[in-house]
Parts: structure tokens; sequence; C-alpha cells
């Protein structure tokens, strides 16, 4: 039974934690938006033979291809600027280091979800005129403010005065590192003022979110030809230009998802198979000694097919408790690592399910054939045995 | 009946591959395709698995479980979108052979 419980512990686990990382990627995903193109410089991903000398020459989006984008592409609902810079927040004597500068356009809203807890968004002619104001994140609110209202409060970043109009909701880490909680969001227009959008440090981007019902490929084909066109390439060129989608880290991620599962699997697997050689012992040891009752059994009119399901169900129960006491310890296990490591991870009703069954399947499989066996022995024989 | 030669060599293969299938069962493969693929398909494993012990007993119940679970486990690849054309004419040609012994299988079980 000790074999059933570490084996299903181990494959349920490994399921339980690669789900709920899983799920967490797929909800970071939907924040940065799945219908979603990056114009950048660099590609997120890398193959073996990654000609960074070629990229390394090409510029970096500007907020006058933006403009051109927005105006010459159909296919696009929405287009904002990003550039991203790290820097120190200060307010009076409190200062929260390493905060993320999210200086962005007007359109940023409809493109990133976020949910604004308390204040407001910036308006459009604030955005244009480049107020000096800001949109804090949770953390950096907690750690300038502590329990007080910072909308309407001036606080300092890289030498200059900003005025929060707005606070986001918690929203916990994200696997892709976005953050939001950690953000201080500043209109690009003035952002000008604190960093030099033209270096490829701060990786400036255009992001470009399709219409609905408009794939992302076809969105990607329209904005190769906006911008070749917009940066005067000619045919044979290649593109100056990555167009990056959230869909490329993803699919990085399940390989690894798939790796840890693959490992799991294995460890757990082989661990199941003993665990089952071990109920068909003890099944073969039960029907040896029970053999004079099987004898006494079928004198009294047992049919064959009831000493076999006699001995099924106590296989199969051995192995289905020993499934569910893997299964607590895997629950008592959720809380654990909750606690610990602030992450959310649940034990789902199909692992729950796929656990217990297995066990049954475990207890079936290797209770058969000593069940088998049990229910072929000749009565006389075996009320002869001692 | 004394159980042929050949018999006995499907018979091994088969629980041996009944085994190695069923830990493929609760594999992160097969648990992608759907919650209930693992539950569905180690069922029909386990019965795959039941039957090569009741052909290796020389029962007919083992041979007609054997050609229900190998209909099931065709219509399951269908559903799933993964058919083994090499696997089917396998799993084919060992009924060929459960079924020319058929008659002299006892029918108790």
């Amino acid at each position: 039974m000790l074999g059933i419980t570490i084996g299903i512990f181990a494959i349920i686990s490994v399921f339980t934690i690669t789900d709920s990382l899983e799920k967490k990627l797929r909800d970071s995903v939907r924040s940065l938006g799945d219908d979603v193109i990056y114009i950048q410089k660099w590609p997120w991903t890398f193959g073996p033979d990654y000609p960074w000398w070629k990229y390394i020459g090409r510029p970096v989006p500007n907020i006058g291809e933006l403009n051109e984008v927005q105006k010459w592409c159909k296919k696009g609902e929405a287009f904002a600027f990003m550039v991203s810079a790290n820097g120190t927040a200060k307010y009076k004597s409190n200062s929260v280091e390493n905060s993320n500068l999210i200086c962005i356009s007007y359109e940023y809203d409809r493109i990133r979800s976020f949910v604004i807890d308390r204040g407001r968004y910036f308006t459009e002619s604030e955005s244009a005129s480049g107020r000096p104001i800001c949109i804090v994140g949770n953390t950096i609110a907690e750690g300038l403010f502590g329990e007080a209202d910072p909308v309407g409060q001036e606080i300092k970043v890289r030498g200059s005065k900003l005025t929060v109009i707005g606070v986001l909701k918690r929203e916990g880490e994200s696997m892709l590192g976005n953050n939001v909680d950690t953000q201080i969001l500043i209109p690009i227009n003035f952002a000008r003022n604190l960093i030099d959008m033209r270096n490829d440090r701060f990786e400036p981007m255009i992001m470009v979110k399709a219409k609905a019902g408009v794939s992302n490929e076809e969105l990607i084909d329209e904005l190769t030809g906006i911008m070749r066109g917009i940066r005067k390439l000619k045919p044979v060129a290649d593109d100056s230009f990555a167009l990056n989608q959230t869909s490329m880290i993803s699919s990085q991620v399940n390989d690894l998802f798939d790796i840890v599962g693959i490992a799991g699997w294995v460890i757990g697997g082989f661990s199941i198979l003993v665990g089952g050689f071990g109920i068909a012992n003890i099944m073969f040891v039960s029907v040896k000694e029970r053999t004079n009752l099987i004898g006494i059994q079928k004198s009294l009119g047992a049919k064959n097919y009831f000493v076999l399901l006699q001995f099924l169900a106590e296989a199969v129960m051995l192995s289905v408790i020993g499934g569910a006491i893997g299964l607590m310890l895997i629950y008592a296990g959720t809380f654990i690592v909750e606690a610990t490591m602030e992450m959310e991870v649940g034990l789902t009703q199909s692992n729950i399910i796929l656990g217990l069954t297995i066990s049954a399947l475990i207890g079936v499989v290797s209770g058969f054939v000593p069940a088998y066996t049990g229910s072929q022995l000749d009565p006389v024989e075996a009320i002869r045995t001692n | 009946m004394k159980r042929p030669v050949i018999l006995t060599i499907i018979c091994i293969v088969g629980i041996l591959w009944s085994l190695a299938n069923f830990i493929y069962v609760f594999s992160p493969f097969i648990k992608k395709i759907s919650d209930w693929a693992p539950a569905i398909y180690g069922i029909i494993v386990a019965l795959q698995f039941i039957s090569f012990i009741g052909i290796w007993h020389m029962k007919r119940w083992g041979v007609t479980l054997c050609i229900s679970t190998f209909f099931t486990k065709i219509i399951f690849s269908i559903f799933v979108n993964d058919v083994n054309y090499v696997g089917i004419a396998l799993s084919a040609t060992f009924m060929v052979f459960f079924l020319i012994f058929y008659r002299k299988m006892a029918d108790e079980l």
C-alpha cells in the first residue's frame, strides 16, 4: 500500500504543480494580451544559429512609427507605445527602489489589462500634453504611503516630481515578470524628460492589439508590410524589426512543463509498479492463508465469480486507501506550499478523480491474478488444506 | 485442454504490453487529451490485461473480452486522433489465433 501511496503522491503532486503553473502562465499571458503584437528591435525567441550581429544594428521603434502604424493599419484595434526603465520612487522619507517606470501612450489601457483600484487613468489631453502625473502599483503605494491614500500626493522619480492620480489593484507575481504591483505608469510625452527613448537599453516597443476576428498571423502580415514601408526597406532586405507575440513565451514554458510532467510520471510510474507488485504479493498470501475458507464457501454453494469478486474487492480497497492517503498528503502539501512560497496551488477535481481511478485500476490489475487463482480452487482440495 | 505454445507466447507478449500501456495511462500525454481520458484508457488497458489472463487459462470469456477491448480501443483511438495501424494489425493477428482455438476453450468462469 505504501508503494501506491508514494506513486500516487509523486504523480498527482507533479500534475497539481504543473496545472497550477500552467494556469498562472495562462493568466499572465492573458493579461499581456494573447492577441497583441509587439514591434521591437529584438526577437523574444532565439534558435541555435541566432544571428545576433544582424539584430544589433537595427533601429528601435519610435513614436513617429507608432503614428504611422496607427494611420495605415486596418486590422489593429488599439495602438500604444511603451518604454520601460528602472528607478527609485521617493516620498518624503520613504523610498522604493527598483520600481519599474513604464512610460506609455494613451491607448495602453486598451491593450494591457489592469484594474485601477483608486483614482483614475490618464485623460487623452493629459497624455498628449505630457503632464507630470503617474499611476502607481500597489506595492509602490504601500511602500511610500503605508495606509494613507496616495491619490493627489506628489512623489519624486529620477529627480522629477509626479502627482499620483491612481493606484493599480494588486495582481501578485506574474510568471512573465511583468508585475504591475511594482510599476509606475507615466505618460510617454513627460517621460521624454526622464529617459532617452532612442536608447535600446529601455526597450522601446510599439504594441498593436488585433481587432476581433483577426488572427495574429493576419495582423503580423499587415504590420510587416507597414513597417517595411515606414523604414523604406528594399524588397530583398531583411526586416529591421521583430514582431513578437506572447505565444512564443508560453510555448517555451510549456516545453518545460512537459519535461517536469514526464519526470514526475517516470518516478511515480515506477513507484506505482512496485506498489502493484506488492499488492499482488499480499493477495497471493491472502488467498493461500484462506484456502480452507474458500473451500468451505464453495462447498456451501459460492460461485467462482463470488470468490473472485471477494478478493478483487479487497485488492481494490487496499489500493484506493493507499491512493486516498497519497491525495490527502498532497492536499496538506498545497497548504504548506501556499504559505511558504506565496504561490496558488490547488488540487483540482480532475486530479483527485485521476488519482483515485489509477489506484482502483492498479488494485484490479494487481489483484486479479491471485483472485482468479483463488476462484479456480477445487473445493475438496481447498477444504483439506490446513 | 493444454494451452498451445503460440497462445502462451501471445499471452506473455500481451500481458507485458498491457503492463507497459498501463504505465502510459497516467502520462502527461494522455492527460492532455481530456480529464477523463486517463480513466477511460486505464479501464480499457485493465480489461485487456484481464482478458489475457483469461486466455492464459483457456477460457472463452477471455477471448470475448479481448475482442471487446480491441474494438473499444480502436473507437477511443479514433476519438483522440491517435490511430496506430501497426498496433491494430498486430492485435487483429492475435484475435485470429484466439478464434482458431476458441472451440477448444472452456466455457465457464
